[in-house]
């Protein structure tokens, strides 16, 4: 019978925990949705400061112009890790986490110092456990509440450091978000800008006329425009790690929701079997004690 | 040719301006533009505190906020990519005037050469842009 009562207790567990995984699935589907749509309304604005940068690009006559160009011998190497602040998300944190650790170490073979920058409690912890120094970790605002303010933040910062000579290079890793199912932990070049080209080549290869005004010079309006280029790109990295974190949690969460509820399955048959067999061997205790009596 | 300008304000939160209109008045970093239909091609800043006028194609002007931004002019659209931007009347003045007040707080306390300085300066002179445009079209979004 005490058999009996533990199966009991073990059922209504799971189908609790059933409940738990439940609503957290539903949670973490509806951030998803939202995290979305903030990125559709950003997708325009991504769109306008890529179209003017490449635009004005063939206008800018040297490299000496324009600093956040300019590579040099690489010694320090700047990442911003942007990891989830909470786990219970399947393999997020991990993927990203492990493809970083492969960086890091290629980067020290190669003699190269690494800093970091982390936006996302997990992947913090994870740098300060191995005994990496963290630079700065960015708390406030959480990634889940971040807007355009934070990644300008951020930006500056990752900009500043680049520009003082604190680190030679900088890269952003992160996790993209390429489908509902598939999340790619990405590392992307951000410092020296690369991407872009510059000067007459540019010109040439540009698909827009170069005739029109720009005031007060090219080389003024690039330097104040390159730096909201880069805040879009940290902005954009923040948004697709959120929908993959969101969306790997939901993943993560329906696949517990199932497995409970075929542990609950499971469970409820040994009960019914341990109940049928406890009721079959009363009854032959009944039998067999009437026959004995008559 | 046409004689209407397209314009498009974008900011990372919305697309708020994306239609027709008869003319822009707007600041940009060296001074105010004017912006007509068949202006020429063009590329600038705009001033951190800047605000735009727009003259509706029925002659109804608008004003809005918009800050931290960059203008450009192509093929009769004017595209202003901006930090923010929001109309005259949707300026909530209450919360204006706690920005303001937080500013000034922090400005006091700050030394004058920090970046800190220069942020909360910047902050301060948003919002008593953003209060001065309020104030000067009373919540209406129209000049009259």
């Amino acid at each position: 019978m005490a058999n009996l009562k533990e199966l009991r207790g073990r059922i209504k567990s799971v189908s609790s925990i059933a409940q738990i995984t439940r609503a957290m699935e539903m949670v973490a589907s509806m951030k998803l949705r939202k995290v979305q749509a903030k990125a559709q309304s950003f997708h325009p604005y991504t769109e306008e400061v890529r179209m003017m940068i490449e635009r004005i690009a063939g206008k800018v006559q040297s490299e000496g112009d324009v600093p956040l160009f300019q590579s040099r011998e690489v010694a320090t190497v700047g990442i911003l890790v942007v990891t989830s602040d909470r786990g219970l998300c399947g393999s997020y944190n991990t993927n990203l986490l492990l493809s970083l650790r492969d960086r890091i170490d290629e980067l020290q073979a190669q003699g190269k110092q690494v800093k970091f920058w982390c936006y996302g409690r997990k992947g913090y912890t994870w740098l300060k456990r191995r005994g990496f120094e963290v630079e700065r970790f960015f708390v406030e605002p959480p990634l889940d509440k971040a807007d355009f303010s934070a990644a300008k933040m951020v930006g500056e910062e990752l900009v500043e450091a680049f520009t003082s000579g604190k680190v030679d290079e900088v890269q952003l890793c992160y996790t993209r978000f390429q489908s509902m199912i598939k999340f790619v932990p990405t590392h992307l070049p951000f410092l020296p800008i690369r991407s872009i080209a510059i000067g007459a080549e540019a010109g040439e290869a540009s698909q827009f006329e170069l005739d029109f005004l720009v005031e007060p010079d090219p080389a003024s309006v690039f330097n104040v425009l390159m730096p909201r280029y880069l805040e879009v790109v940290v902005f954009d990295s923040m948004l697709q790690a959120l929908a993959s974190e969101h969306a790997s949690r939901r993943m993560a969460m329906k696949g517990a929701t199932d497995a409970a509820g075929r542990m609950q399955k499971g469970l409820k048959k040994i009960y019914n079997r341990a109940r049928q067999e406890s009721i079959t061997k009363e009854l032959l205790d009944i039998v067999g004690g009437a026959s004995a009596v008559s | 040719m046409a004689a209407e300008l397209h314009l498009r304000i974008v900011t990372p939160d919305r697309t708020i301006v994306d239609r027709k209109v008869k003319s822009v008045t707007f600041d940009g970093i060296d001074g105010s533009y004017g912006v007509l239909p068949n202006h020429a091609p063009l590329m600038t800043g705009i001033r951190e505190t800047g605000y735009a006028q727009i003259t509706e194609l029925d002659g109804k002007q608008l004003s809005l906020f918009v800050s931290d931004g960059f203008a450009q002019m192509q093929h009769n659209v004017l595209t202003l990519v901006c930090e923010a931007g929001e109309f005259a009347h949707e300026i909530d003045l209450n919360r204006v005037r706690a920005a303001e007040a937080k500013a000034r707080e922090k400005l006091a306390g700050l030394d004058r050469l920090s970046a800190e300085f220069l942020r909360a300066e910047a902050s301060l002179k948003k919002a008593l842009a953003r209060e001065a445009l309020a104030r000067r079209t009373s919540g209406s979004g129209s000049l009259t």
